[in-house]
């Protein structure tokens, strides 16, 4: 069938096609003999030409070698596009240790993540959130709450003056005194903000946050209070945490409770966070003294009441290791994205 | 305040150790810092020894003689010391450290050449004795019954251990050694010994050596006077003056020593006047004159107000009445005759007097605190007593009393059924009424419950509730059960703020911001830097620099990105949620504290990293930033150049606004605002009200079904001419031409033309909900909108 004509261009391309490295070299190989004007096609465009014995022969062989040739072209640009890839991919193979692209996420400030989880606990258990302003007057910030003019327990409470009435609120307690103004009992709840005492050293800060709880209603007792600050203790420092009740001075509160819970560092076995007595002071505590509830325009032998406040700087202290509370107030960006 | 356990086990039999003995008071509510020994560290070995003689003097040594004495140890020892205390002479008995022993500080004692001879040991002052501060004043002596050779760590009483006890305002009654002892007695049961008081009387009467005129007896409701003749004033002996020291007080002399003293012993401040010193004798009690001149005994000139009462003899002031005495009055070597001083001052004149003159004395502390106008009278006899034995001199018969209104007995009844009602629990009748005996109450049963009369060291006693504290912080705060009570079920949840905080945080966090919280203090510098006025002064601020409240929203956080870009950060981006203070409209003294969100961008827009290429934040971003947290309320606020917040550059501020009320404002802060606060690069900032036209919930989302044809987009490029239109004009006339089927349309391109001139490019997405839109459709909307958009806003349309 062969035809000596043909068999020269096939021998040629087959060799061709043989050499060829890349896909690009064989599509030009593909052009230069089966292409429009391609050797192989020049023959069969040709066969007008021949005479009609040649005619049938030459064509016949053309054709055959044009199948074979492209049979031949693809199979080879197959494995050579194959081999193409994969050096390809090899080349831009990703190294997947080199560090993801992370979207920027800020960090919440340790003081609203502990104001927070403090809200979350006393909202679960049915406290509302109430709040007030932080410029106060004297009569709300103190006199309401059973501390007059000219007594030590304002030592207690350094305070910041605007005018001799107006003063930058020494705790949350003036919202309490107003919500009880403002509702009747019962009243369940808690008071978060910031406050301010004139006082600063790496314990103490002269604006720092609280967070104040009140309880009012028929029958509720200082056994009430034990119980919802042991659970709340529970919540916040962990299932194993206990706290212990002393007695204490506030003058809005009778009987007044110092609240410790066990040092988490040591469990109780004495450390130098706890300066080896096993527990830590967490917050202030009692029943409202019934000169405050009169205040209010409730009648103590109606109804009784408990209070509590907590500073949040305190907490987070100790919660997160903070040994110094003007760290908080900083911002270094170091020191916040270590509660990230 | 610091007491030595031994000065507190004389008066009550405890076999407690003193750590024991603190525990239980702080678990009833008497707070102990700490317990130290009383010793200090490595004083070891020093002896009474005596000065048998002076054997030689050996000239000056920094303005000291030099003596070389033989001191007499134990037994048969003597030592030849070199010693320049200037009160060593023979015959002393002072506190010796021979070779061997040891003294705080100083180590080893051995024997040492001076000045060419052997000293061989020390003779030690109070300070190198590390039992106080006092030096120049030469050698620790002891009386003569002070056996040589005896251990001084005996002989001062010094093996004991120092309670470090804070009282709270309420309990006066506990700031003495008698105090604390009644305490403890009443917890463990133990008896407790009041210190004995047996005087013993002259034969002259007080009334006639002195008189006493209350003038204002307001301020004074009881004033008190003893006399104590022929006294001879000397030092203390040195078992009083140790115990001085342990409380940390200077010794002095015997009659002003045995006032402190007593003072700390039974707890009521008094006061020794050299009665020869006071006119006629007599003492005038009386309101301070205005303007009136008065040099108190630590040597200041004071001037008093009307409001102060003062001690006068008919011609002068001689003391500050409960806070101090005068130097025209006072106790000298040459006294000899006292004029003891035991009164009440009123609590509220005393604190105010020592606050407004600043002076905080020991004296005042009990005062203002409310001291013991029934045991006062006790507290004047043990002194004189005291007085007597160690001075020397006759006490005159009586007391000048002036007591003109008699306290009225407080008493309170106590029923067992409110002590259940507010503590949970409560403790037997039988029980409850041991308790408050043995706190010194008067109680008597009364049917289930107790009548009980208040001494008068217990002002705190005055409501039934204050006898529940004393019973159940006696019997034990851990018998307090924990339970819940019955709970009323409301609906609880956070604030609105609060929720409305938490919205923003989240927003602004996961958009890569940090929280900040900084002080609402302002410094006014910074705050002049920032363009603000009229903020709110406090009185008495720490310090200059946090004199102000916060005026202006983004203060602190230009104060974090300063702190931050000096500490090496390349970037800062910060939020905070605050509030400023200022005056409320029309009101004089009313005031508001407005809430923001503030953010504040500088340097880096991220983190290096290798497949970002790095970037600065810019004032889009800031603007971004405010639309986040706005969209999250549902709000999508307008923008218009310019606005009311000071410390922007007027080219780059703009107002956000909603249904034209303004939201909140952004743009560069000004160069001279930033750099007041120390900042070298540009500052992109935000602040965002909270209070108004805010929500405090997420907008609540109303579905829209999905459209069912393809959505066909369009571009649209304008060049901006000489006349100034905004992004904003051109969107708003795209929308207006191009009808209901424009679904979406953003700018996606922004770039300056080479003539001058600002390309801005508009993606333009076209979609309908019921059918499939043509491009001829399409084409012939654009071609309109385009058209009608450059003739009304006079633009060039690009590409076309």
């Amino acid at each position: 069938m062969s035809h000596p004509r043909v068999e020269a261009v096939a021998g040629e391309a087959r060799a061709a096609i043989d050499r060829a490295a890349s896909s690009a070299e064989l599509e030009g190989i593909r052009v230069k003999y089966l292409g429009r004007s391609g050797d192989l096609t020049q023959i069969l465009k040709s066969l007008g030409a021949l005479s009609p014995e040649e005619r049938p022969q030459v064509g016949a062989a053309a054709n055959e070698a044009k199948r074979e040739l492209e049979a031949l072209l693809d199979a080879r640009l197959e494995a050579t596009r194959a081999a193409e890839r994969r050096r390809q991919r090899e080349r831009e193979r990703p190294d997947l240790t080199l560090p993801g692209r992370r979207p920027a996420r800020g960090v919440v400030h340790p003081l609203s993540r502990v104001r927070d989880e403090i809200v979350t606990i006393f909202t679960g258990l049915g406290f509302s959130v109430a709040e007030g302003p932080e410029i106060e007057t004297d009569a709300y910030n103190f006199e309401a709450l059973n501390i007059p003019r000219d007594h030590p327990a304002r030592d207690m409470q350094d305070t910041f003056y605007l005018s001799p009435e107006t003063l930058l609120r020494t705790h949350t307690s003036p919202v309490q005194i107003r919500a009880m103004r403002l509702q009747k009992p019962p009243v369940r709840i808690i008071c978060p903000g910031v406050v301010y005492r004139r006082d600063a050293d790496i314990t103490h800060s002269p604006m720092f946050h609280q967070v104040e709880g009140l309880a009012v209603d028929r029958d509720v007792t200082m056994a009430d209070l034990k119980g919802t600050l042991d659970l709340f203790a529970r919540e916040m420092f962990g299932p194993r945490s206990k706290i212990r009740f002393r007695p204490s001075f506030f003058p809005f509160t009778e009987p007044s409770a110092e609240v410790d819970v066990v040092c988490f560092l040591c469990a109780g076995a004495g450390c130098r966070v706890c300066t080896q007595s096993g527990w830590l002071e967490i917050l202030g505590s009692g029943m409202v003294h019934p000169q405050v509830l009169k205040n209010v325009g409730y009648d103590p032998e109606e109804v009784t009441g408990w209070a509590f406040g907590m500073g949040v700087e305190r907490i987070a202290m100790l919660k997160y290791g903070v040994d110094d509370i003007r760290l908080f107030f900083e911002n270094d960006l170091r020191f916040l994205s270590q509660f990230a | 305040m610091k007491i030595p356990y031994g000065w507190v086990r004389e008066f009550v039999d405890v076999k407690l150790s003193a750590q024991d003995a603190a525990d239980r008071l702080v678990n009833a509510g008497v707070e102990v810092a700490s317990v130290t020994p009383l010793l200090p560290e490595g004083l070891r070995g020093v002896i009474v020894g005596e000065v048998e003689a002076i054997e030689r003097e050996l000239g000056e040594s920094r303005g000291h003689r030099l003596f070389l004495c033989r001191v007499r140890g134990r037994g048969a020892q003597r030592f030849s010391v070199v010693c320049g205390a200037p009160n060593t002479r023979a015959g002393v008995r002072a506190a010796f450290a021979p070779p061997g022993a040891t003294l705080p500080g100083l180590g080893a004692v051995t024997a040492k050449k001076m000045h060419g001879l052997e000293s061989q040991g020390i003779l030690c002052s109070e300070r190198e004795l590390g039992l106080g501060e006092e030096h120049e004043a030469g050698l620790l002596l002891f009386d003569g019954d002070a056996a040589v050779g005896a251990d001084v760590v005996k002989q001062l009483g010094l093996d004991d251990q120092v309670l470090d006890i804070e009282i709270t305002p309420n309990r006066p009654d506990c700031l003495s050694v008698l105090g604390v002892a009644r305490e403890l007695a009443a917890l463990t049961g133990a008896p407790l010994r009041p210190p004995p008081i047996s005087l013993r009387e002259g034969r002259q009467r007080a009334a006639d050596l002195a008189r006493v005129r209350v003038e204002a007896p307001d301020l004074c409701p009881r004033y008190t006077v003893r006399i104590i003749d022929g006294v001879r004033v000397a030092p203390s002996p040195a078992w009083m003056q140790s115990r001085l020291r342990a409380v940390g007080l200077r010794p002095i002399s015997n009659v002003v020593d045995v006032t402190n003293y007593v003072l700390w012993e039974l707890g009521h401040p008094l006061h020794a006047f050299d009665a020869t010193r006071v006119a006629d004798a007599t003492i005038v009690v009386r309101r301070a004159r205005p303007g009136e001149r008065f040099i108190t005994l630590d040597g200041q000139a004071r001037t008093l107000d009307a409001s102060m009462c003062v001690i006068a003899d008919p011609e002068r002031a001689i003391g500050l009445a409960g806070v101090m005495g005068g130097q025209n009055s006072e106790v000298t070597d040459a006294t000899t005759r006292v004029l003891l001083e035991s009164a009440y001052f009123d609590p509220g004149t005393t604190r105010r007097t020592s606050r407004a003159l600043d002076l905080k004395t020991d004296a005042a502390y009990r005062f203002e605190r409310g001291a013991d106008i029934e045991g006062l009278l006790d507290a004047s006899a043990r002194t004189a007593q005291l007085m007597a034995e160690l001075a020397g001199g006759v006490v005159a018969r009586g007391v000048i009393d002036v007591y003109p209104r008699k306290r009225r007995p407080v008493r309170v009844r106590l029923r067992m059924a409110r002590v259940k009602r507010v503590l949970g629990v409560a403790p037997p009748p039988a029980q409850a009424r041991r308790i408050l005996a043995g706190l010194g109450l008067g109680v008597r049963a009364r049917g289930a419950d107790l009548d009980v009369t208040v001494p008068s060291f217990r002002r705190d006693l005055a409501i039934e509730d204050d006898l529940v504290e004393e019973v159940i912080r006696v019997w034990g705060y851990d018998r307090i059960p924990t339970t819940f009570g019955r709970g009323t079920v409301a609906l609880a949840r956070d604030s609105d703020s609060g929720r409305q905080e938490q919205i923003v945080r989240e927003a602004l966090v996961g958009a890569g911001l940090t929280e900040c919280v900084t002080y609402a203090f302002s410094d006014p510098a910074r705050a002049g830097a920032l363009g603000t006025s009229g903020a709110l002064k406090l009185l008495n601020p720490l310090s200059q620099d946090a004199s102000e409240l916060r005026a202006h929203p983004l203060e602190g956080l230009l104060g974090v990105i300063a702190t931050n870009l000096r500490r090496q950060q390349p970037g800062v981006r910060v939020f905070e949620i605050c509030r400023t203070y200022k005056r409320a409209l029309g009101g004089d003294t009313e005031t508001t504290e407005p809430r923001w969100v503030a953010l504040a961008l500088a340097g880096a827009r991220a983190e290096a990293a290798w497949h970002t290429p790095p970037a600065a934040a810019d004032v889009y971003d800031a603007k971004g930033l405010a639309e986040l947290v706005a969209g999250e309320f549902g709000l999508a606020p307008e923008t218009r150049t310019g606005g009311k917040l000071s410390g922007f550059e007027p080219d780059s501020h703009a107002t956000l606004l909603v249904a034209g009320q303004p939201l909140g404002e952004f743009g560069e802060v000004a160069a001279t605002t930033r750099e007041a606060f120390g900042i070298d690069v540009p500052v992109f900032a935000a602040a965002l009200t909270l209070d108004e036209g805010v929500p405090p919930v997420r907008r609540t989302p109303r579905y829209r079904p999905l459209a069912r044809f393809p959505a066909v987009q369009r571009d649209m490029a304008f060049a901006l001419g000489a006349r100034p239109v905004t992004a904003d004009v051109i969107a708003d006339a795209i929308r207006g031409e191009a009808g209901s089927l424009l679904r979406g349309l953003a700018v996606f391109d922004v770039f300056p033309l080479p003539d001058g001139r600002r390309s801005i490019a508009f993606r333009l997405t076209f979609q309908a909900e019921d059918r499939t839109l043509t491009d001829d459709e399409v084409n012939a909307i654009h071609a309109r909108v385009a058209q009608r958009v450059c003739a009304a806003l006079g633009l060039t349309l690009r590409g076309a």
